[in-house]
């Protein structure tokens, strides 16, 4: 059986606070019940899980180096965080109660190759950390940014977090990490495991095995920089805002955007939401309805009235040279106007022009976060997000069978269909009323559900809350769980102790955490 | 992700120029084809710019501070500033002229309605108690 807490012997704890403190200084140590509060996960479903012992922050990699052979004498589980900000998957929490969280936001170096357009950041560099240093040296590259940038950019990455512009799969432009390993060695993945390398963050692969994808949603190692991809300013931004009536129109759409996307006419990652990932970040429930459980249709459409919202809404935007742009932009405007749009809404951005501050140009954004509010009080939002094939049937389908199970456990519906290059993210924000007991308690079981339903269709999630590590884990259960077995294998020769993340992405709930402790 | 998504809607972007009184950019809806659009609507000003130290290079201490670690939500059209702006008529902290010390640290440090705790490993306790002399002394107010 997998462990959910942990508590360490204080007598341990208490020697391994002294070499902590040795390392980092007692001022970056924090392990008081207020520290507790403030490391667990804001957006919990229910506050009494997760909770960790405490935190230590350092702000080299030597320190790290040091704290890690410590846990390892000491058995002390750590949770590294680079800024945690992941809000809806965790927040700064640990899956194993009792871990002590390895804090890395005061580590924020960022070295920048303008010629080349990458950077090599540290974890602690959050996205308004890069589009500040960007923007002092006159934006000559944009960030891809999540509608949640208060976190940090690699630790985004390295959860496979995405934004909007043609560099939106963030994991994909990852080049090149430096990682720590639970028995304190010092590795660099790529063309940075040649010393002196000037190609670390120019070609992925480096010769032989490429680790870089197992350091991502993983408890393998820390990663302590890693290299990325800038997208150069482009010369030009045309594109349009869509909004369309019916729930019906999902499908014809997500065929219509497909093969744009996969043809490369398209290279950005358009999403396509629902009217409420929009409305619930402009207003609150309250102000519509009193009724308790799923919203009805007659609420649905005085708030799509008010605010002039499609039943789903995307936005298309072509980045590069204007003459290409313009071409590219005939294309996909014939292609939309053939759908019947409720309404579409042209825009044309030229270098020099003031700039839309939207993900579209990959500025920092918080204000998606206001849905926090949508039920009024205490709130938060937790994900569901399983994998799809991109395909309007299988997309209608998967549309249909989720708004049944919102309906039945008396939830309001806010999802988006987010496009890859060859697949499409079905993501479910579930708004969470705190003040709400009787809501809070179905919020499990609902999810419980969500994810037999996909995975009754061969579906799976691509991301998941500390809670549900395991659950989604047990999914990719092809030839009795083989995966599952690789990764517990691989965690029992790099971490014989279970020090590193124990349960991250459901690896290593059980081996480290027994018998030795 | 996060489950959120950059929204783009007209109404949105519309009452965010409202909430943080940007100076309203000029709407970019030059045609970038010839092609006819249907229901085509003008659109709304553009956000405001995120608050960075780029955008405040003179400042120092304090206010320094704030704009690092508080400006990406309580600077115009973030999070903290767009749920202020249902609760009272002066959403920006920085014009706020009924702060003190104690009620700064504590909000900061256990959260505050949606706003999630800061732990001390991201802002230092010496560093929290100059953003929150920043916020309470009188000439941060009269706004900005």
């Amino acid at each position: 059986m997998p462990l959910s807490s942990y508590s360490i012997p204080p007598e341990r704890l208490a020697a391994a606070r002294r070499s902590f403190a040795a390392i980092v200084g007692a001022q970056n140590l924090f392990f008081d019940a207020e520290d507790q509060d403030s490391y667990s996960d804001a957006f919990a479903v229910d506050d009494s899980r997760h909770r960790p012992a405490g935190a230590i922050a350092p702000d080299t990699v030597e320190q790290i180096q040091a704290i890690v052979r410590v846990a390892a004498e000491h058995r002390i589980p750590l949770w590294p965080i680079s800024r945690g900000k992941n809000l809806g998957y965790g927040g700064s929490a640990p899956v194993l109660e009792g871990s002590v969280i390895l804090d890395l936001s005061r580590m924020k170096k960022i070295e920048y190759d303008e010629e080349n357009g990458t950077v090599l950041l540290e974890p602690g560099v959050g996205f308004y950390d890069l589009y500040d240093f960007l923007k002092a040296r006159g934006l000559k590259h944009w960030l891809s940014t999540p509608g949640n940038s208060w976190g940090s950019v690699i630790g985004n990455a390295l959860d496979r977090g995405v934004g909007y512009t043609p560099y939106g799969e963030h994991t994909t432009k990852l080049c090149g990490m430096e990682v720590v390993l639970a028995d304190g060695t010092l590795v660099r993945t790529g063309m940075g495991a040649l010393t002196g390398s000037p190609t670390w963050q120019l070609y992925r692969f480096g010769f032989g095995p490429a680790w870089d994808q197992m350091f991502v949603q993983s408890n393998l190692g820390i990663v302590t920089k890693a290299g990325l991809w800038l997208m150069p300013e482009p010369e030009s931004l045309m594109g349009m805002d869509l909004e369309f009536d019916r729930p019906e129109d999902l499908g014809p759409l997500i065929d219509a955007i497909a093969p744009l996307r996969r043809e490369g006419v398209l290279q950005q990652s358009p999403t396509i939401g629902n009217w409420l990932r929009a409305a619930a970040i402009l207003t609150t429930r309250a102000e519509w309805t009193d009724q308790k459980g799923a919203l009805s249709d007659t609420v649905i459409a005085a708030i799509r009235k008010k605010f002039q919202m499609g039943w789903w809404g995307v936005s298309l935007r072509l980045y590069g040279r204007e003459t290409i742009n313009r071409e590219a932009y005939s294309i996909l405007e014939s292609e939309m106007n053939k759908l019947k749009p409720l309404s579409m809404k042209r825009t044309s951005w030229k270098r020099g022009d003031p700039l839309e501050m939207t993900g579209w140009t990959g500025t920092p954004l918080t204000f998606p976060m206001q849905n926090a509010n949508w039920h009024g009080g205490l709130g938060g939002h937790i994900g569901f997000s399983p994998v799809l094939p991109q395909s309007g049937t299988a997309a209608m389908e998967q549309f249909r069978r989720t708004y049944q199970r919102y309906q039945e456990f008396g939830m309001d519906y806010q999802a988006s269909f987010a496009f890859g290059e060859r697949h499409l993210i079905n993501v479910n924000a579930i708004l969470l009323d705190k003040d709400d007991p009787d809501m809070m308690r179905r919020v499990d079981p609902f999810i419980r559900t969500l994810v037999a339903d996909a995975k009754a269709h061969g579906y799976g999630e691509y991301r998941t809350h500390l809670d549900y590590m395991d659950l989604v884990a047990s999914t990719y259960d092809f030839n009795g769980g083989a995966l599952g077995k690789l990764n517990a294998k691989v965690k029992a020769a790099l971490d014989p102790f279970g020090i590193i993340a124990p349960g991250k992405s459901g690896i290593g709930t059980a081996a480290g955490q027994s018998g030795d402790r | 992700m996060n489950g959120l998504a950059t929204v783009t809607r007209g109404g949105l972007l519309a009452l965010l120029a409202v909430l943080s009184a940007a100076p309203a950019q000029p709407a970019e809806q030059k045609d970038p084809a010839a092609a006819a659009a249907p229901a085509a609507r003008p659109g709304p000003p553009s956000p405001p710019p995120p608050l960075t130290l780029s955008a405040r290079p003179s400042a120092k201490g304090g206010e320094r501070l704030y704009v690092q670690y508080c400006g990406m939500c309580h600077g115009k059209g973030g999070m903290g500033t767009g749920l202020l702006a249902r609760r009272t008529d002066r959403p920006l902290l920085e014009e706020r002229n009924d702060l003190t010390v104690d009620y700064v640290i504590q909000a900061a440090r256990t959260g505050i309605g949606n706003m999630p705790p800061i732990p001390r490993g991201e802002v230092s306790d010496a560093d929290i108690k100059q953003i929150a002399a920043y916020l309470t002394t009188p000439k941060a107010r009269g706004g900005r």
